[in-house]
Formats: structure tokens, sequence, C-alpha cells
């Protein structure tokens, strides 16, 4: 199992723990990680509101980056991986469309064939690790901890370019979290946007969203939500403190990164797993699978 | 096929408080769809199911209902894709709509929302003569045609994640139809109409969640069409929105650095203004203390960024 | 109360159309049970007609040789459009019972009228001259099917709501609201009684003029291409008010309906090579049309498809379908050329084409007949022309009669815009100098009767089970193929569900969107119209059209017998008592000679 790396904007910003966290799990899960190091932003979507060719062009260089050491692109992060493959279709689909792409990376001396494919950590842990042997390493299991599922928009839709899992009613998220001794919550907006997009532009939509999501989970007695999105974690998390006043609720809910919950489970430390480092205090998710 | 259970929505507003879900079981004939299973409930078991249907050939728009949880023509769904692993199958009227009975939603909102992106065609220049059409290539009317084809059904709305936190949120049916015109080279308006759509509730207030691309029962794709508008206002320097700032700093960030650096973004997306600044403040105090946000870093940047400055200085150029 | 100088009843094309010219100078209301944009006219898929002869002659021929959509023509014959060979092919393809002065308003009028489409924003497909695009289509001799996509009804359709919702502060758009009865006294027409679905209120609606839009009967079909709201209203209404229905036995049936949906599979599967197969596995059209084959027309088609099935041929157990074969078809094409073919199969009967045979049968498609009217749309009450005064009808509910004995495809959207068009000029020019006329006391009593007699009736025959009888009734007795012998029994059944429907019980009680009140009106309507249709076919001792007599009707050359000389007329049927009357009406004949109508 290798992969180049690929752990998007936020992972090397604002959510520093997500990226320590994948490094840390990677090795016990027998996978071996090569960082895409010159890779550009995936575009996120936005740069696609301004120029869609030029987030195609970044992402075309990030295929062939991967495509010269002959590995598959894996990301720790929904928003990447929608965007990487979305451009990722519209370049395999046209050749002609490819060359125009191409054009723009010869200068550096490279050149995309088309041959890359785009996954996530969660769908690596489902189809390359596998639930049985992921299940096998788990050295402290989750004690049934009450986990929602959060998803994050672009790794289920559309499932045209995604088709990794279910889009209405995906089941990944939940087959993990019981393989490492967790209980899923199903709730309805597990699928929905957390609002991240559009904090700056319309706060009040953008925290009532996350705030929705977050109260949901919560009055269905999750004691912490899951996701494998870190700009939805920004809105669930760092955001958390802003949303009552759109809301008028409070949560006090901990939101977990996906390889953080795989690493407390698999039994490491979390101070390496950075879950000190959240906003919305996660030591009683801590105290509940360490303490046994 | 196997005995299944529809859960169906219920309300009368003549006798009932409140929604409620009453079950129907019966087995379904080999191939039907979930509207031959409604229409069963109706002839056979309970005349009392209110709910909308005509062509039964997913034109009409009539039958969008949510079938557990999510939009859909209930006319072109197969009921055997759609059962649970229970053996139930749940069918809603449409989100984001009052409800008026069972599964009969009131869409005034969405037709007041779609009467507001002026849904015509606004030509300004006469055709070539008075017994002729205007020309329009091929190419050109590909630019709509997509776009074009839709049924007006409010799956989209149904399903649409900014509506459910913003009533103002034109929604994307009726963005879709202003991107089909603004893109209709017969069309005169397409500046004004891109000023419009850049005021609150317009282009800039989608979350791009993708949901109305996925429950589209044709193949519109609202949110793609709106992410053209923006394209469209971008190009045509309408960029005194918070949105078009965000969107262009964005590039710029990632055009100059090769990622993106969240530290600079929303000062310079928010343009001058202290209010917003301010309440972003103690999150991100908090978020220094926590070491998530790391003030005194150096700025992001990616390894060999001068090759993803050439790219953009490149492409900035509109090739 | 509702006042409005003009009210139209129905909203697909010929409603919308003609709201739109009476907007011009009058107050005018739209008053549709479904929403507009519901309208069936979206359905359409293949096309609407016009000479615009936009097709250049060398491409024409090109497309020509693929004989699209099972249009056969003589490649000599293939040039240059013009208006008057658009009014033969009408004239023609309604085995001359076509209104000749019909024809030709229609045909001259087809070009400006789509060129008007397209300036209020119609998405038509384009050349790649940038023109509208056209494409051949059965019983045209040109390429003249102007189309979006397969979807020019619902590019037209939306075309209008969009125009309609500019104005929408001179066009009120009473949506869901369903009409139930003319008020008509001294044959002048007053105005109408509506049921308000949304609250289940009776009210009244003043106008000094009323255009019937209200689309086919297909619904009193068991099989059949219409969606559920064609079930006739307009005509049955007009017809209880003493208005007589016009050439009503002629119903056009399409020979590729998904078999009990009744969902149109377009003709384009049977001009790219698709077979029809028969119940033994045999390809049978060589039979009926030696060299055409499965690309025969589509009256010839539908009947070889019932002979097969007549001498007990057909698919299934019940030996009562016939299969349409697209398995040897390249996938490549079928993605590019049929994609909403294999969109339809697999999502409403989950079949496999590239593996199974789709089970199809001939569906009702069409109604030729309807309520009689001038070239202006005005009501007419007789042979000689009595006009109802302030009553118009337009579209597929009319009959002008621009189709005669057969319609050929792509034209009825035509006849939907021009009659619509016209019949809104001329209401126009009506209100502008009629009065409104004083409503009666006794305005809705007719309309209360019908639905407390239903709402309060508590016997024991149920809607369902009554419209399944008629509905199979219609199809195996009053179909493809009638006779004398099934047309009375067909007639027995009418008779009896006219009277069982006394009986009739439904168990919502509410007022509120009450839909189980809703299709029991329909069932009414439907009940008392398919009599005219059954008495229409069993009086005309002929085969003519999509009318096919067994009696007059030669199976071994598969030929009709038509009769010219005692049928050459139309049908006048009319409400009489507990039954129908009968009366006939010559057929304008100046331009072209009746011919033998073969291709
Ligand atoms: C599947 C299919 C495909 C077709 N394809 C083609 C084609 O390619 N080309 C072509 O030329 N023709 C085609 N046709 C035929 C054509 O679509 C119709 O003849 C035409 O659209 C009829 O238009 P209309 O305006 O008369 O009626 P419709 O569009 O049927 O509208 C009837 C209106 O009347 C209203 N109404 C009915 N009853 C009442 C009532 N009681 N109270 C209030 N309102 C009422 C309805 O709400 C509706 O708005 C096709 C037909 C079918 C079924
Ligand atoms: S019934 Fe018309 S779209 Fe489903």
């Amino acid at each position: 199992m290798k992969y180049a790396y690929f752990p998007g904007c936020v992972a090397r910003g604002n959510c520093p723990e997500l990226n320590s966290a994948t490094l840390a799990i990677a090795p016990l899960l027998g996978l071996e990680l090569v960082e895409l190091a010159e890779a550009p932003c995936c575009g996120a979507g936005v740069i696609n509101s301004q120029n869609p060719v030029l987030a195609d062009t970044y992402n075309a260089k990030t295929f062939a980056l991967a495509e010269e050491q002959g590995l598959n692109v894996m990301t720790v992060c929904s928003t990447c991986i929608g965007s990487l493959r979305k451009s990722n279709k519209r370049l395999q689909g046209q050749s002609a469309y490819l060359e125009q792409v191409n054009q723009h990376l010869r200068p550096s001396g490279r050149e995309y064939h088309g041959n890359v494919d785009v996954t996530h950590l969660l769908y690596v842990l489902i189809n390359d690790v596998g639930l049985d042997s992921l299940r096998s390493m788990v050295k402290r299991p989750l004690q049934g901890l009450r986990c929602a599922p959060f998803y994050g928009c672009f790794i289920l839709r559309p499932s045209e370019v995604m088709g990794l899992d279910d889009p209405e009613h995906p089941t990944s998220l939940e087959r993990v979290i019981e393989a490492l001794g967790g209980k899923p919550i199903d709730y309805w907006h597990k699928t929905r946007c957390c609002g991240f997009p559009i904090t700056l532009e319309n706060e009040a939509a953008s925290f009532k969203m996350a705030g929705a999501a977050i109260g949901e989970a919560k009055d269905l007695g999750a004691e912490c939500m899951v996701t494998p999105c870190p700009l939805c974690h920004m809105n669930l998390d760092m955001q958390q403190p802003r949303i009552p006043r759109h809301t008028g609720r409070t949560y006090n809910m901990p939101v977990i990164h996906l390889p953080q919950l795989v690493g407390l489970a698999l039994g490491l430390d979390p101070k390496q797993l950075g879950l000190h480092k959240h906003i919305m205090d996660t030591s009683a998710v801590v105290s509940r699978v360490v303490a046994h | 096929m196997a005995d299944i259970r529809f859960q169906v929505h219920r309300f009368n507003p003549e006798t009932d408080e409140k929604p409620y879900y009453q079950e129907y079981q019966f087995t379904p004939l080999e191939g039907s769809t979930v509207l031959d299973c409604l229409n069963y409930i109706k002839w056979h078991l309970d005349d009392t199911l209110a709910y909308r249907m005509s062509c039964r050939s997913a034109i009409c728009g009539s039958c969008a209902m949510r079938v557990n949880g999510h939009a859909k023509l209930v006319c072109q769904t197969q009921v055997k894709n759609v059962v649970r692993p229970d053996g139930t199958v749940r069918i809603d009227p449409v989100g984001n709509m009052p409800v008026l009975k069972d599964l009969i939603a009131d869409m005034h909102g969405f037709w007041t929302k779609m009467q507001a992106v002026k849904p015509y065609l606004m030509p300004t220049q006469p055709p070539p003569s008075a017994n002729q059409e205007y020309l329009q290539l091929p190419e050109a009317f590909r630019l709509f045609e997509e776009e074009a084809t839709c049924i007006m059904c409010g799956a989209c709305v149904s399903d649409c994640t900014s509506l459910e936190s913003d009533k103002q949120f034109l929604g994307p049916a009726a963005l879709a139809k202003a991107y089909r015109f603004s893109a209709d080279t017969r069309d005169g308006r397409r500046h004004e109409r891109l000023e419009e759509l850049i005021e609150r509730g317009g282009m800039w207030d989608c979350v791009r969640c993708n949901e109305c691309v996925q429950t589209c029962p044709k193949t519109v794709a609202p949110m793609e069409a709106i992410l053209k508008l923006r394209q469209m206002a971008l190009k045509e320097r309408l960029t005194d929105s918070i949105g078009a700032r965000h969107v262009t700093v964005f590039t710029d960030i990632v055009g100059r650095r090769g990622i993106l650096d969240e530290r600079e973004l929303p000062v310079r997306s928010l343009g001058f203004n202290p209010v917003k600044l301010l309440g972003m403040a103690p999150v991100a105090l908090q978020s220094v203390l926590k070491g998530k946000i790391r003030p005194l870093e150096p700025p992001h940047k990616v390894k060999g960024v001068e090759d993803v400055q050439r790219i953009h200085r490149e492409m900035e150029d509109g090739s | 109360m509702p006042t409005h100088d003009v009210v139209i009843v129905g909203s697909g094309l010929a409603g919308m159309r003609a709201a739109l010219e009476v907007c011009q100078g009058a107050s005018v209301a739209i008053v549709s049970k479904v929403h507009p944009v519901r309208s069936h006219s979206g359905a359409a898929q293949g096309g609407i007609a016009a000479a615009l002869g936009n097709m250049p002659p060398e491409r024409t021929a090109k497309i020509q040789a693929r004989i699209e959509n099972g249009a056969v023509l003589p490649d000599e014959e293939l040039n240059e459009d013009s208006i008057l060979l658009h009014w033969f092919d009408i004239c023609k393809g309604g085995d001359y019972l076509v209104d000749q002065d019909a024809a030709q308003m229609t045909a001259e009028n087809a070009p400006t009228l789509i060129y008007q489409y397209e300036r209020w924003g119609a998405a038509f497909s384009r050349l790649p001259n940038g023109k509208i695009a056209q494409r051949p289509f059965g019983g045209h001799q040109a390429p003249r099917a102007c189309y979006a996509a397969d979807r020019t009804g619902h590019a037209l359709l939306h075309c209008l709501w969009e125009q309609v919702m500019k104005r929408s502060d001179q066009v009120t758009v009473y949506s869901e609201w369903i009409v139930l009865d003319l008020i008509i006294r001294d044959n002048i027409c007053r105005g109408l009684v509506v049921w308000d679905l949304n609250t289940g209120r009776l009210e009244t609606v003043h106008t000094k003029a009323v255009i019937f839009a209200t689309g086919g009967y297909g619904r009193a079909f068991s099989i059949t291409t219409n969606a559920f709201a064609n079930t006739g209203d307009g005509i049955a209404i007009a017809y209880r008010n003493g208005v007589p229905l016009m050439d009503m036995e002629f119903v056009q049936f399409h020979p590729t309906g998904l078999y009990r949906l009744g969902i149109l599979l377009s003709e384009g599967a049977r001009g790219e090579g698709a077979y029809l197969i028969n119940g033994e596995g045999e390809r049978f059209m060589h039979r009926y049309a030696p060299t055409l084959l499965e690309k025969g027309p589509r009256d010839i088609v539908a009947r070889a498809e019932m002979m097969e099935i007549m001498e007990g041929r057909g698919g299934g157990p019940k030996k009562d379908y016939i299969y349409l074969d697209l398995r040897h078809l390249p996938a490549e094409l079928v993605r590019t050329r049929l994609p909403q073919i294999s969109d339809l199969v697999t999502k409403f009967v989950g079949i496999d084409w590239s593996k199974e045979l789709i089970p199809i049968q001939p569906a009702a498609h069409y109604s030729m007949g309807g309520i009689p009217t001038t070239l202006q749309g005005e009501v007419i009450l007789d042979a000689q022309e009595t006009l109802v005064k302030g009553l118009y009808a337009a579209g597929e509910c009319s009959c002008v009669s621009v189709h005669g004995a057969n319609r050929l495809g792509v034209n009825s959207l035509l006849e939907a815009t021009v009659t619509g068009w016209a019949a809104g000029r001329a209401a126009l020019a009506h209100s502008q100098q009629a009065e409104l006329a004083p409503l009666p006391a006794d305005a809705t009593a007719s309309a209360e009767a019908e639905v407390k007699g239903i709402l309060e009736n508590e016997g024991t025959e149920s809607v369902a089970d009554l419209r399944k009888t008629l509905q199979e009734a219609m199809t195996e007795k009053c179909g493809v193929f009638r006779d004398a012998d099934h047309l009375k029994q067909c007639l027995e059944t009418v008779k009896d569900l006219q009277h069982r429907f006394h009986n009739v019980h439904i168990r919502d009680k509410g007022q509120v969107f009450n839909t189980a009140l809703q299709e029991a009106i329909e069932l009414g309507h439907m009940l008392d119209f398919a009599e005219t249709i059954v008495e229409g076919a069993l009086a005309r001792q002929e085969s003519r059209g999509a009318h096919a007599r067994l009696e007059y009707f030669d199976l071994k050359t598969a030929a009709g017998v038509r009769d010219d000389e005692n049928w050459l007329k139309h049908t006048l049927a009319y409400r009489d008592g507990d039954g129908v009357r009968l009366d006939y009406k010559p057929v304008r004949i100046f331009k072209f000679k009746p011919i033998a109508r073969k291709y």
C-alpha cells in the first residue's frame, strides 16, 4: 500500500493535527505515504468560480507528480478528493482538453497522461487495509463511543464523479467506526453541508447549517462527531463557539478527524494525534476510550 | 418481489394538528415505480391519500417527493431500488416548502423566486430580418442546452442546504434559470441580470454542497450553473462583494504561494469590515492559543512555488 | 367573483398561446387543473412542423437515407420545402377528412409562429449555420420538424410559460382549479363554474369569452401515451352543454407504447434499426410492409402488431404484446442516438435492453376529434356552423378539422399553436365589443349537484374499478381494430358503467386537495364522451385513417377500404337524452382531390 499523499492546504495550515495524525497512523496500517510537496492547492471548488481551467491545470500538475512515481493519490479531505476527482474526470474525458492543459505543464518538463486515480483515507481504510484487518489492529476499542459521522459534501456528491459510496445513504464512515469499536449514530444531517464555504459571505446561514448538524447529532446522543474533512472541521469545531449566536443553543460537541479516531483505537497517544489542539474540548472522548 | 411497508407522510390541514406517518403494506408488481405504488394505495387501499402526478414519464415535474429523505421523481424511481434493508420505503413531500396536504407541497415560494430572476429572454437586438429567426450557432446553443432541460419539479430546491438555513436564497432552480438566459446569445441584458444576482440571496450564497447536482432528475446540474454565473460576474468585473473577493483573493493567494494561507483570506475577503473582523477575533485568538493558527510563521508556500506562479501567470492572461 | 374579459381553460401550448394574444388588449385569466408547466404539451418529443426550408437539400437526402423516424419518401420529392407541400401532406395524411382551409391556415401560419417562439427564447436545436434545426418525420415530404433535441414540447411549453411570467400583471393564472361547467344561456357563453382543488370551493367565473384548451382524452383507454390529466374534461363539458363532438371515432394509436404503461418510445428506435418481434420470436413486419418493414408508418405498424396479437402470436402469458428488440444494436449507437429510450426502459420497467426484449403494444396517443370550431376557434353547434357566442376551443380538445382521420407526427404541437393563436385573437376581438352577459341564478346548480352527488354517495362502486373497466373495454373493443360486434359490446359496457357511476363511492370527504373527488369527476367525463367515440365508430362503415373496421379491411393486404362516396363527411355526435344522436357535416375540399393514401 503506497500512495502519493496530498494533505491539502488545511492539513498544512489551520488543522496541522490532521496531518500529524495521518502520518502517525500510516505506519501502523502498513500504509506508505509519499508526500507531494510540490502539489498546489486543489482549488477547493473556489478557483473554479473564477477560472475552471486554472484549477484543472493545478490538479493536472498534482496528477503528473503522482504519475511520475507510478502512484495514485490519497487525500485526507472531502473537499480535496471532490475537486481532484472532478478535474481528473474532465481531464480523462477529453484528450483535446488534456492537451490544452498539458501545454501549461510542459514548460517545467511535466505532462499528465490520465492514469492516476484519487482516493481518500476513508476508502483506503475500507478497500486497501480492509475492515477485518483494521478490526484486528485495534488495541484500544472505542467502547461503544457514540460517534456521529459527518461526511462532507464532496466526498459523496456528485456520485457521477465520486461513486465510492451511496451518495444518499452512505455507510463507509459507519463501518469504520464500528470496526474500531464505536457506535455510529444515524442522522439526517450526516450527508448535509457544514456551511463552511460561505462563512465569510453569509455567516448566519453558514453557522445555522453547522448548528443544525451538531444539534441533531447531539439530540440523538452523539458523544462526538467524526469527519473526514478538515473544512467541515473548521466550521464544526473551530467556529463552534460562534454558532450559538445564530441558533440560540450551545453544543459542547467534540469533533474528531477520522485519522484521530483511528489512532485512538490503534492505541496512539492522544497528544501525538493532536486531540488537545481542538477548540472544542475532546478530553471526555479521550478519557472515555483511554480510561479502559 | 416481497411485501414492502410504505411509510407515507400524512397531513390533512382540515383534521390533523401535525403530520404523521401512515403505513401501507403490500407486494408491488415486478417493475413497479414508486408512483405505481402510490397509485396502488390510492386506488385500492386508501383514496384519501393526496399527491401530485401527471405525465408519469419524468417530464411534467409534478411528482417530486422525498423517498427515504431525498428528493426524486417518483414516476421514474423503481421501487426495488429504494427498499431499505428492513423492507420499508419512506415517502415525504419535498423539503424547503410548506406542506398543503399529505405529499403535496406549496410551490408558491418556488415560483416567486423563479419570477424574481426574470426568467425570460430579453433581447436588445432585432433578429436579422422580419421573417427569420435569430441565428445561434450550435456551440452557442450548447452553452445553455442542459440548463434548459429544467422541468421545475423543485427537487433541487427541496434538498438545497443553503435554503434550509437562509430563506432569502434564490435557490438552485431560479439561479440555473438565470444562468440559462445570461448564457443565451440572444439575450441583451446579461450585465443587468448579473448585477442583480450578485446581491444578497444570489449567486454567492450557494454553499456548493452539490445536493442539487445529485438530486436533479434531469441534466441541469444547478450548482454548476451557479459557478458559471460567478465566472461571468467576475469576467464582467462585478467584484464588489465578499463572495467575489473571496474567490479572487483565494485564487491570488494560491497563485502566489501554491497553497492557501487561511490567515490572509478572511482579512482580504471581508474588505474593510471591522465589525466582522472583530467578531472573528475571539475564535482566532483561541486558535492561536491552541496552536492551530500560527501568526508568526512565515507565509505558507509549496515547494517549487515558482512553477505554480508561472502557471497562474500564463492562465490569468485568459488562455 | 373572479371576472375577466376572457378566460382560458387549459395551459398547454394552445391555452398559453391564446393568452399571449388576448393579453394584448383585454384582461385575461388562465384556469388550469395542473400548473401550466405540468401540462401535457411538455411531453411531446419529436418536433413541431413548419415549412421553413432550413435544411440544405444535400443534407436532407443524407439524413433521409437513414429513414429516421419511420419516414419513407421517394428521394426525388425531397427538395425545398414549401407551404403548399406542407398543406398537401396534412390533407393526404388525414386521409382527406381534412377541412382544407384549416390545413391551409395551419401550414401558412406555421413559419411566423415558429419564429415567434424563437424570438421569445425557445431553446431550439440549431444547424451549423445557426438556423433552427429541422428533421424528417413520418408522412412529411420534407424535413420540416423543428426540434429541441427529443424534448420539443418541453422547450415550447416552458417558453410560453416564461412569457406568461413576464406578463404576470396582465395574465392571471388560477392553478389547480378544475372547470366543472360552462354557463351558457340563450346561446351566449357567460362564464364558468370552477372547483378550486386547493380549497374545495366552487367558484363562478364571469367573463365575456371562454376558450377551451383542455387537451386530449387518451386516458379513456387502458394503454395510452397520455398523462393522467388527459381525461377530456373540456370535451365532456361542452358535450353536456349541447355542443356536438366532431369525428370522435378517430383516435390515433402509436405502435410503440411500453407494455401496460403506454409510455411512449419514440419512433427513432425503429428508425435506427430496432426490430419488432412476435411471441414466437419472429420478425413479422414482412407480412404487412414487405419493403419498409419496421420503418412503416404509424398506423400500419400499429395494425400489424394488433394482427399478430389477434392471431395468437403475441408475447407473454396473455399473448397480448409484441417485443421491440434492440439487442443487436451497438451500445454506442443506442447511447448517442437513443439516449432517452434506454433511460426510460431501465427506469420505468427495470429492463436491460442489451439483453432483454422490450414488451410494447399500441397505445392511444392522440385524439383527432373534439369540439368543432371555425377557423377562428369559434365553437359551432351544427353543420350550418351556428355559433355559441363567446365560446372558443383550441388545441387537441378542438376539431377544426386539420388532422382529419389521422394526424401526422409533429403537426399537433403546430395545431395547438395555430389554433391557440387564432382563438386568442378572435376572443380578444369579441371581448372588445361584447358586454358581460348577466349570470343566471342557477349558474352553479349542476356543478354543485355533481360534486354533492359524488361526495354524499354511499354506493358500492369504486372509481378505480369503473375506470379500469372502461379503459379496458375501449382498448380492447374500440382500439386499433374495430368491428360491429365488439363495438356493440363496448357500447353496452359504457352504458352499464354510466349507470353504475350513479352508485360511486369515495372515502375522502375533505375539501383540500380531494384528488379522489377529482378522479371521480374525471371518470364521469370519460364515461360521457366515450360513448360518442363508440357510436361514431359503429356508425362509420369504412376504414379511414386511424379508424380501421375489420369488416372493411383486407387482412391479406393489410389495407383498409375507404368509402368516399358515403363517408367522406365529419361525424357530429350530440347528447340526446341518455344516448347519442349522430349527424354529419361536409368536408371542405377545394384544393387537393382525394386520392388513395399510399406511401
Ligand atoms: C407522449 C407524447 C408525445 C407527443 N409528441 C408530439 C410531437 O413530437 N409533436 C407534436 O406535434 N405533437 C406531439 N404530441 C401531441 C401533442 O403533444 C398534443 O396534441 C398537444 O400538446 C396538445 O396541446 P394542448 O394545449 O391542446 O393540450 P395540453 O397540453 O394537453 O393541455 C391541456 C390543458 O388543459 C388543462 N385542463 C384539462 N382539463 C381541465 C379542467 N377540467 N379544468 C381546468 N383545466 C383543465 C390542463 O391542466 C392542461 O393545462 C405528443 C403527445 C404525446 C402524448
Ligand atoms: S409524473 Fe410527471 S414528472 Fe413524474
